[in-house]
């Protein structure tokens, strides 16, 4: 167990290792192979995990890492450890979960997935040099079938590592998508019977879903005859988007209401009528002003000065 | 379960008081179809605010009452169509274009107390 790390243990199943293992072609022979060379990676672990952080230090992003002396340690920490680890013989799942912990800081550290290749590919090679240099003047063919099964192993860390900085990434894009499906979209009464629905943004599926269910209910709720869609904020329409606004209007229609859409930019008109179909048969009406005139008329209202000019 | 049809003035009002097979289905558009004559009706209301579930023949026999009651003379508006049923409906495809439909039943007497005037206006 890892002392002093808040990060969560990723686990990992026998199956998934031995997955792992056969992705990379890890066998038995290689195990041999690494034990021989055990003692000399061994013996310059620090060093080679301080080829990694020299590599990282003149790039931007792992300034925040090395600013921070307190996760810089641990990650050096972690790194050394990681590097013991290579030439431990042991590719079981605590391995994959130690290797885990250190992508999980990787992750909180800003390291991206290139920087990451980049840096590691500078270690691998740091080893394979010292490897080469030692068993020249012996047996070179089996110095460097040791460094290829070590090779193995490094193919075997980077899998878990990038696989897990890749998931980070997937994570904080997932919840910016929630967030933005939070901002909701209001349903405003701006007359009696008359509703705007302002849409700002871009709609997809789940936000269309959303848009027109909230826009149903409030039609009941208040009883509304009239409902002004306004897309002056929305950036970009495609086909399913169009799509969407239809079957909204449509929708709005069988609960007795008509729909008038108002700010149809230039651009999102030639695209409406680029895919032609229904979208033709939208009530539009320039800007907002204008929907909410139609609407009063559609209604019967009229807006009149109080003092008449 | 049959649906129960009211006269109001010169108006049928039908209300579906749950989900209806599709025998009933026809069974209410064969009454109305006669009640309009014999009642001398100009008007038609289907409530449908008690419907949870519409389908592809339920919408197509509304479809059929509402051409059947205009041949015979009379205007239909369909109306209660709850915000889940509309959603269902046009995913569906279901849009029952050409047909009136409004919130309740009284915004429906209402559209078809305005359709005569607007004609008379013509």
């Amino acid at each position: 167990m890892m002392p002093g790390s808040s990060a969560v243990r990723q686990q990992y199943s026998a199956q998934d290792i031995e997955l792992r293992r056969q992705y990379v072609g890890l066998t038995g022979d290689d195990l041999q192979r690494i034990a021989g060379i055990r003692s000399l990676v061994a013996g310059k672990a620090t060093e080679f995990a301080d080829v990694f952080f020299d590599f990282l230090r003149p790039f931007d992003v792992a300034a925040g890492l090395l600013r921070h002396a307190a996760l810089l340690s641990e990650v050096t920490r972690l790194k050394r450890l990681h590097i013991l680890d290579m030439v431990g013989g042991e590719y079981d799942a605590e391995y994959a979960s130690r290797r885990a912990q250190l992508a999980v800081l990787y992750g909180q550290a800003g390291i991206d997935v290139r920087v990451f290749l980049g840096a590691f590919h500078h270690v691998m090679r740091a080893i394979g040099i010292d490897i080469m240099h030692q068993g020249s003047g012996t047996d070179p063919e089996a110095a460097f079938l040791s460094f290829m099964s070590l090779k193995k192993v490094g193919f075997f860390d980077i899998g878990i590592i990038v696989d897990l900085l890749i998931d980070e990434r997937e994570r904080t894009i997932s919840l910016q998508q929630v967030a933005v499906r939070e901002l909701s979209t209001p349903v405003l009464q701006v007359r009696d019977r008359l509703l705007v629905l302002p849409i700002i943004g871009v709609i997809d599926t789940q936000r269309a879903k959303q848009l027109t269910d909230s826009m149903l209910h409030a039609i009941r709720a208040n009883r509304a005859r009239v409902v002004v869609m306004d897309i002056t904020g929305v950036a970009a329409v495609d086909s399913r988007v169009a799509n969407h606004l239809m079957q909204s209007a449509a929708a709005a229609r069988l609960m007795g209401a008509k729909t008038i859409i108002t700010g149809i930019s230039a651009e999102v008109a030639q695209v409406l009528v680029m895919l032609g179909g229904d979208s033709l048969l939208v009530h539009a009406v320039g800007d907002l002003q204008g929907g909410i005139e139609e609407a009063e008329r559609l209604l019967g209202l009229q807006v009149v000065p109080i003092v008449p000019a | 379960m049959t649906v129960p049809i009211l006269k109001q003035g010169s108006v049928l009002i039908a209300c579906v008081q749950s989900a209806l097979t599709d025998g009933e289905l026809s069974q209410l558009r064969d009454e109305l179809a006669q009640g309009i004559g014999r009642y001398r009706a100009t008007g038609v209301i289907v409530d449908v605010s008690a419907v949870d579930v519409l389908d592809s023949f339920g919408s197509r026999t509304l479809r059929s009452i509402v051409f059947i009651a205009r041949l015979r003379g009379a205007e239909t508006v369909v109306v209660g169509i709850q915000p889940e049923v509309a959603y269902a409906m046009v995913q569906l495809g279901l849009t029952m274009e050409g047909i009136a439909t409004a919130l309740d039943m009284e915004e429906g007497l209402a559209l078809l107390h305005a359709v005569p005037r607007a004609r008379r206006g013509v």
